[in-house]
């Protein structure tokens, strides 16, 4: 079987799927650290400088280039998987077993990688393009050059109440998606083994599943009450 | 456990044929003994229908032991009714109670089309095996035991896997309508013996090649099939099946 072939066929597919979904897995424990910052009360210099690193080191640029493909592979592939499963029921039934035999979170995550992409889109465009593309203060600390003020722009993005509610949609979703999400990529990977299934489903589920989404979920909250 | 008798109301699929368009009839049934069958319910409603003239039900069934897998009915949005590890025909009645509605259908899949009524074309699933499922050997006499070493624990493996009866359950409980469940079984049963090792990669990409050929939708790991599987059949055999599936992907020469 030629590798074409392979990625072609719907295991080879899960398996871009899955790889793809731990690597964003990976990114996000680094983007959660980093926001962090945006909590601290010192006029937004740590967050700053980190903010101009993240934006002109090479290799982080790399990454972050890297980080936008696996996006939109990821959903790619896994839209293109959905529709494919949908079609093969043409005739649904009539009464369905709910939560009898599959857990929720694992029926859910097309629906909650969809609203994770429309956040994801939205939240670039917030930040990202306007950090790189578009006009915003900058701020001076005592270094050579002065900063782009990205600390001041989210301050300001979330003192709006809607604003804040998307970002927790966005993050119940981010929720939702990964409680199933992270163990079904290791399962398709064909690595279940009795010893290991406890700590990856708990890993999953309170790790990137709970503690992760809270962490993103409380930043814009803070600010909106602070 | 006492015996009762019951009343049920009767929601069954009625399609003439593949082409027609089906719908729900409804039919009551009176006198159902806690101790039969399902199907033998089936068999009481079906003389009623042709005592008065109607056209009976048709629905598949073999052995009415559990180890055919003929019997393909999806009872109150559960393949094979309510108990778990369970053909249809070892779903007794008294799984229900006087003045239950029970709505019945037939497996619902792409792959599966309706020949009539509840009685579904499997076919799909002799086509996978046809593409690998077998071992290619000239079986002669039966070689003395322990000629071929098996450690127990793999034998068990093996055997639980090959407990797979081909019902179709795992398709139907599937929310993508996924055949992973059944193709992993089939594989698993022979990656696990030395006598199913010279075929083992083109047996795990050829399977799957058919499997995406056959319009099966792609698994995304939510159990439901392990949770309707009659005969219990593992989700670890899916991992298996991708771990086979990948390491052939990767080595195999052709």
């Amino acid at each position: 079987m030629k590798w074409s072939q392979f990625f072609n066929t719907s295991i080879g597919k899960k398996l871009l799927v899955g790889a793809t979904g731990l690597f964003l897995c990976s990114f996000i424990i680094v983007h959660l650290a980093g926001n962090f910052q945006l909590l601290y009360n010192d006029g937004g210099k740590a967050f700053n400088a980190y903010a101009a690193f993240m934006g002109h080191n090479e290799i982080i640029q790399l990454i972050a280039w890297g980080l936008k493909i696996a996006i939109l592979l990821h959903a790619f592939i896994a839209l293109q998987l959905t529709f494919r499963n949908r079609a093969a029921r043409p005739v649904k039934y009539a009464v369905n077993p709910g939560n009898q035999t599959s857990s929720w979170f694992s029926r859910q995550m097309a629906i909650m990688g969809s609203i994770l992409l429309i956040f994801i889109v939205i939240h670039l465009a917030d930040f990202w393009w306007k950090f790189h593309f578009g006009e915003i203060p900058t701020q001076n600390y005592g270094g050579e050059e002065p900063l782009k003020d990205l600390y001041t722009v989210v301050q300001v993005a979330f003192k709006e109440l809607w604003i804040v509610v998307l970002y927790v949609i966005g993050m119940i979703a981010l929720s939702f998606h990964l409680i199933h999400g992270f163990k079904s990529a290791f399962q398709t990977f064909g690595l279940n083994h009795v010893k290991y299934n406890g700590l990856i489903s708990f890993v999953g589920i309170w790790l990137f599943g709970i503690l992760i989404p809270v962490g993103f979920a409380i930043i814009p909250v803070v600010i909106y009450f602070k | 456990m006492e015996h009762y008798n019951m009343n049920l109301t009767l929601k069954v699929w009625r399609q003439k044929n593949t082409d027609a368009q089906g719908k729900f009839e409804t039919y009551p049934v009176s006198g159902i003994s806690s101790e039969m069958s399902f199907l033998e319910m089936f068999d009481v409603l079906n003389e009623k229908l042709i005592n008065e003239g109607k056209e009976p039900i048709a629905f598949d069934h073999d052995c009415r032991e559990g180890i055919c897998g003929a019997c393909s009915m999806h009872i109150n949005g559960r393949a094979h009714g309510p108990w778990a590890a369970t053909t249809t025909c070892q779903l007794h009645m008294r799984a229900f109670k006087d003045g239950d509605t029970v709505t019945v259908e037939p497996w619902r899949a792409a792959s599966f089309p309706v020949v009539k009524d509840l009685t579904v074309d499997r076919g799909a699933f002799d086509r996978i095996i046809e593409a690998g499922g077998y071992v290619s050997v000239n079986t002669g006499n039966a070689q003395d035991a322990n000629s071929i070493l098996v450690p127990k624990d793999q034998s068990d493996e093996a055997f639980a896997a090959a407990a797979c009866i081909g019902c179709g359950a795992c398709v139907a409980a599937c929310k993508n309508s996924s055949a992973m469940l059944f193709v992993s079984a089939k594989v698993s049963q022979l990656a696990l013996l030395p006598q199913g090792q010279p075929e083992r990669k083109s047996r795990a990409l050829n399977m799957i090649a058919q499997m995406d050929k056959e319009m099966f939708g792609s698994c995304t790991n939510t159990g439901a099939c392990e949770a309707e599987c009659p005969k219990e059949i593992s989700l670890t055999n899916i991992a298996r099946l991708n771990r086979e599936f990948i390491s052939a992907g990767f080595t195999y020469e052709k």
